[in-house]
């Protein structure tokens, strides 16, 4: 699993250094391409970040949210009125919308994490229906009616790219960060064996609370990018639980609870969208037919497979494979993940 | 009490459109994801054949319902049952992909535009203690009524309803016995099924579906579920009137525009108090 050529020390500083590296070259060379790529980069990279946050929750603590597209609603909704009635710059804009994205998680988790399993799922997903379903009615969103953002404030299409491009180098190096610190380790130890880890004094709450508080952060980044993208909202755009669904299809494709699993899963989801851009739907049903035979033959996503098969490469020989690739999931990232008992407890 | 009588006779048609995801959920400890889309593609299905034949949709009822068991029995044969083995989350994604799969290839088939199943007495009332109701509602509900106490039968009087109830308690032990865990679980979700077709059939006469409907009315149905505690098929009617009728006094309370949203409050509160459900007095272990 882990490459003996690279000491730990060298593995980390890669890690942090290759999102801003490949930032930095998607920026020196967006110069030079067409205004419609630079969009669809754009795109793309919201794409990323959206089930990098994701990841964090549904992913990494085990917990399948669909209840996400609230955070990208509340993202940009917040960005919304922040153009409209403040004069903030752009940065804090930005920062405004995802605190109170964050905010929205934090008020969201306590709730939800009295549920586990598929209760959370179904009950988050009831929340972002009764949000979207309240949106709707409420007079201070303008209800169903459009709400166009000021065209005087946001950035044009290049400038939002290279925004994008910044924040989502951030929001990686943010994940990064939490992953290999403590919190991460028991985030991750929580989801593997929860009496284990409540054995060792890792608490529930203390320990997701944050979590989902960052990933509602990392998310209403991202929907406030994806506001000033389109121009302009309303609650069945905003809050469309479609948000949700594209995250979690990103992550299982790519690699559930792995750091690279949303970002192959992107592109591979974002290039099955572009190619068949008159056909969204065609792809839709594509993606839900991989999720499937992902989950039935490949646990770990495209990213569990090629670890998988790198370590039968290297060991040289043909491995049992089957239920215990779940713990290769992790084997992409720094993480220690085997350091923590495995279903002691179940 | 003219909306006390529509939402208990709504109740039996919720209970109808509840009783797959309860019974899933009892067998397998899974909550299919899909099960919503089930209602959806039935209530499709029977649009399609009521056009195409002219018969009545209720009559009909039947072999959409045998289709879809048929259709449902190898997903959780080579699919579903496989994917349990991988934990507790795999279920929770496949069926998600599933119902991702279902509602994508509705909206391609059928455009996103509203379809309703059409019978010659959606639109007829009659009086019922001087009061006026829609004939569907008293068929879908005393379908319902039916529906539960034939399915309680069959669990508790039949020998398939024996190797259910076997399996469901432990699988490993009813392997034992000589019971194929893997194939009662398959004919359970093709059961599920097709009582979910007979509730999709319902739901198109009554209302109308669209391709997108299918997250909805997984949620109402959870939601029933859950109230009348999860797995425990009479609980689904108990659960089923007191969600129609939470629903309809919200709805003349608060506003029609607001009914779904009166169901998902009910269901996150619920879930929140109570997720054991609200007759179950000692705690289901999970």
């Amino acid at each position: 699993m882990r490459l003996p050529t690279i000491s730990p020390r060298v593995r980390g500083i890669l890690i942090y250094a290759a999102p801003v590296a490949v930032g930095a070259v998607l920026l020196a060379v967006s110069g030079g391409l067409r205004l419609g790529t630079v969009n669809d980069l754009t795109s793309l990279l919201l794409l990323l970040v959206l089930a990098q946050a994701w990841n964090l929750v549904g992913g990494f603590g085990g917990q399948f949210s669909l209840g996400h597209s609230i955070f990208v609603g509340v993202g940009g909704y917040t960005t919304a009125m922040v153009l409209g009635h403040l004069q903030t710059p752009l940065w804090l804009t930005l920062v405004i919308a995802g605190a109170v994205s964050a905010a929205a998680g934090l008020i969201l988790s306590y709730p939800l994490l009295r549920l586990r399993g598929p209760y959370l799922a179904i009950g988050s997903l009831g929340m972002a229906l009764a949000a979207m379903g309240w949106m709707m009615n409420w007079d201070f969103t303008r209800a169903s009616q459009a709400y166009p953002l000021p065209a005087k404030q946001v950035p044009g299409l290049f400038e939002l790219f290279q925004i994008t491009t910044v924040v989502t180098v951030l929001a990686l190096l943010a994940v990064i960060a939490l992953l290999r610190s403590p919190l991460g380790l028991r985030l991750i130890a929580l989801r593997d064996d929860e009496r284990g880890a409540a054995s060792l004094g890792v608490r529930r709450l203390r320990t997701l609370v944050p979590v989902w508080a960052l990933s509602g952060f990392l998310t209403g980044l991202m929907g406030s990018l994806s506001a000033m993208q389109k121009g302009t909202l309303t609650p069945a755009t905003a809050f469309d639980v479609q948000f949700a669904l594209d995250a979690a299809i990103i992550c299982v494709i790519g690699g559930l609870g792995t750091l690279s699993g949303p970002v192959v899963g992107a592109v591979v989801v974002f290039s099955l969208r572009l190619f068949s851009v008159d056909f969204a739907d065609w792809s839709l049903l594509i993606e839900g037919v991989i999720v499937v035979l992902v989950v039935r033959f490949v646990p770990g996503g495209i990213v569990g497979l090629v670890v998988r098969g790198w370590a039968r490469l290297r060991a040289g020989r043909s491995d049992s494979g089957g239920p215990g690739a779940l713990s290769a999931q992790t084997g992409a990232v720094a993480v220690q993940t085997r350091a923590v008992p495995t279903r002691a407890g179940a | 009490m003219e909306l006390a009588i529509q939402g208990i006779l709504l109740g039996g048609l919720y209970a109808t459109t509840a009783l797959g995801l309860s019974l899933v959920f009892g067998t397998m400890r899974m909550v299919n994801l899909a099960h919503g889309e089930i209602l959806v593609v039935g209530a499709y299905l029977a649009s399609i054949a009521v056009a195409a034949t002219g018969m009545d949709p209720l009559l009909l009822a039947i072999p959409v319902a045998v289709l879809l068991g048929l259709v449902a029995y190898p997903i959780q044969r080579y699919v579903l049952t496989p994917v349990m083995r991988h934990g507790e989350e795999a279920p929770i994604t496949a069926t998600f992909g599933i119902s991702v799969i279902a509602s994508t290839a509705m909206l391609l088939l059928f455009s996103s535009n509203p379809r309703s199943v059409s019978s010659p007495y959606s639109t007829a009332t009659v009086e019922v203690l001087g009061l006026s109701v829609r004939v569907v509602l008293l068929i879908a509900c005393a379908i319902g009524v039916v529906l539960v106490l034939g399915l309680g039968l069959l669990l508790q009087r039949t020998a398939f309803g024996r190797r259910v109830r076997a399996v469901s308690i432990d699988p490993e032990a009813a392997g034992l016995v000589g019971i194929n865990a893997g194939r009662t679980y398959a004919q359970v979700f093709a059961l599920a099924a097709a009582v979910a077709a007979v509730g999709g059939v319902l739901v198109g006469m009554t209302f109308s579906v669209d391709p997108g409907a299918g997250m909805t009315w997984l949620l109402r149905a959870f939601t029933v579920v859950v109230i009348g505690g999860l797995g425990s098929v009479a609980g689904t009617l108990t659960g089923g009137i007191l969600v129609g009728l939470v629903e309809t006094f919200g709805a003349a309370l608060i506003g029609a525009q607001y009914r779904d949203v009166v169901v998902f409050g009910v269901l996150v509160v619920v879930l929140l108090v109570r997720p054991n459900g609200l007759f179950v007095r000692k705690a289901v272990a999970r």
